[in-house]
């Protein structure tokens, strides 16, 4: 094999005697360093060696033939959550967000194909129990990272360079419906060719077939992104979730007001009338219908009648009685209120105050537990 | 004197056009890059074949074969390689003499000699990252006919 004479081996490092054939151009200075993504693909390396030698004495150089090579497509992306947790909505919500961040690894820039999925993601998703509605996705337009519509309107991204990222927002309705109480969504990103800055590139493939030195390649490297199965690697895809999170529901909040002549001056509490001098209670019974969901900071207001002069102080606040009292006695049933609001009933917080300047009666109830109902009640007098 | 053969057969088999130089001593660059595949035995064979498709970090050989075409001994040969700055060095090739490399196409040395100069003028042992060039020098005289090769790794940037 080695027929041609002896084949001679340098001593490698040695010292000294200064060489001729310095480096050209390709040598020098190390340009700009490309990203993490690394060099372009498409750039085309060449390599170049040269030589210096003596013939008799006489110095003489050679230089090789310049071998290349082109560097492939080294497609890979990164897809995260871009907001640190669920998306809070509320039952009936339209066009409620979740965003996500789509970093371009490829050495190159891409498109990229978004699509959604409400696949139930268990484990990641433990409680999804509704699909969120009308899905749209659309492309952070402006890099303020906040969904403005009308303004974020590209449903892909388009001509992303190597290294660098966008966000996306899904947008989607949440259904009127009391019993949803999580929805999972899932952005699924595909790297698609890049160069046309004015269409959707079509989806990145796998070169396969005969080896071309001379053409860009497609080699996927892209990793796993959910580690549940549902990405695999090297499929030039990427993806990541979020939920929509119900935390604040409608409730059916309903008020009944009675009213209850409690004494007149001629009868006094003995089968009373409504006549002048009479003093009339009345009953303002706010029920929340809907069972396991709490009502937040219910205020009742009520302006009393013309014709009748509030009786000061007369305002109490309290668990439902039955029949016609309205209200249970006692530090359980109702607590009197000043009317300047200083009194707290201890616990449950209700507050209660009136107004001599609007005739108006306030009480609040702080929370107001699903399938429950509260009194309150203040006192008049007929003119 | 050393004498042995060198280097996988592998790589003779390699591109060999001839550059239009004509001068008595022919030198041949090529590139190749490493192809990974199960053996019979279940071990991993490591063939070297051309670089068809080649992503950053990708492990790229360089290989500079050298012939003596003519009829007389050439003296004080030296074979020097540019890097591609799309490359990063890492190592000559197993098999073959490390060579002399350099940070500054000027200055060539063995790497654990060289530093490299920070812009705030402190000075730093240079890396493999920072080679520029490298460079062979065959210790006697190439006799007629007579040829070789030496090849290094590097890494695609």
């Amino acid at each position: 094999m080695h027929a041609k004479g002896v084949i001679r081996t340098l001593m490698a490092g040695t010292a000294a005697v200064v060489a001729i054939g310095i480096a050209t151009g390709t040598a020098s200075a190390q340009a700009q360093a490309p990203g993490p993504a690394g060099t372009a693909a498409g750039t085309t390396v060449t390599n170049t060696a040269q030589a210096s030698y003596s013939v008799n004495g006489v110095q003489q150089s050679a230089t090789s033939n310049a071998v290349n090579f082109v560097v492939d497509r080294k497609v890979n992306l990164t897809v995260t959550a871009n907001q640190p947790a669920n998306t809070p909505v509320s039952i009936g919500q339209t066009a409620a967000v979740t965003t996500f961040k789509v970093t371009n690894n490829t050495n190159g820039t891409q498109d990229f194909l978004l699509s959604p999925t409400q696949l139930p993601i268990q484990n990641l998703f433990a409680g999804d129990n509704f699909d969120v509605e009308n899905i749209k996705i659309f492309v952070d337009s402006n890099g303020n990272g906040t969904y403005d519509a009308g303004v974020d309107t590209a449903t892909y991204i388009n001509e992303l360079g190597a290294d660098q990222s966008a966000i996306v927002f899904i947008v989607a309705d949440i259904p009127n419906n009391q019993a949803n109480v999580l929805a999972g969504v899932t952005l699924i990103v595909q790297v698609a060719a890049g160069g046309d800055a004015a269409a959707q590139g079509l989806p990145l493939a796998v070169s396969v077939g005969a080896n071309n030195d001379t053409v860009v390649d497609v080699v996927f490297a892209d990793n796993d992104s959910d580690g549940l199965g549902l990405d695999v690697a090297l499929n030039g895809q990427g993806r990541a979730s979020l939920g929509y999170e119900i935390t604040t529901r409608n409730v059916a909040l309903t008020v009944a007001k009675s009213q209850l002549v409690l004494s007149d001056p001629i009868n006094l509490a003995i089968a009373p009338k409504a006549i002048p001098g009479a003093v009339v209670q009345y009953c303002l019974i706010v029920n929340n219908g809907t069972v396991g969901t709490p009502a937040s900071n219910v205020t009742l207001s009520d302006v009393i009648p013309a014709n009748t002069t509030y009786v000061a102080n007369s305002i109490s606040i309290g668990a439902l009685a039955l029949g016609q009292t309205c209200l249970l006695t006692g530090i359980v049933g109702g607590v009197p209120l000043a009317d300047d609001g200083t009194i707290t009933v201890p616990v449950l917080n209700f507050t209660g105050s009136y107004n001599a300047n609007t005739k108006t009666v306030n009480a609040t109830i702080p929370t107001l537990l699903g399938g429950t109902s509260v009194a309150a009640t203040f006192r008049v007098t007929i003119n | 004197m050393i004498t042995r053969p060198m280097i996988a057969a592998v790589l003779v088999a390699t591109t060999a056009v001839a550059s239009a130089a004509a001068g008595p001593l022919q030198v041949t660059s090529s590139i190749l890059v490493e192809a990974r595949a199960a053996a019979a035995d279940g071990t991993t064979r490591i063939a070297l074949v051309k670089p068809s498709k080649v992503t950053p970090g990708d492990k790229v050989i360089f290989v500079v074969s050298y012939r003596n075409t003519g009829t007389q001994p050439l003296g004080n040969v030296v074979l020097d390689n540019p890097l591609p700055r799309q490359v990063a060095y890492r190592s000559a090739n197993p098999g073959s003499p490390a060579p002399d490399v350099s940070v500054d196409g000027k200055t060539f040395g063995s790497l654990e000699t060289l530093r490299v100069r920070s812009l705030d003028g402190s000075t730093r042992a240079a890396s493999p990252n920072d080679v520029t060039s490298v460079r062979w020098r065959l210790a006697s005289p190439l006799a007629a006919g007579s040829q070789g090769q030496f090849a290094f790794q590097a890494v695609l940037k």
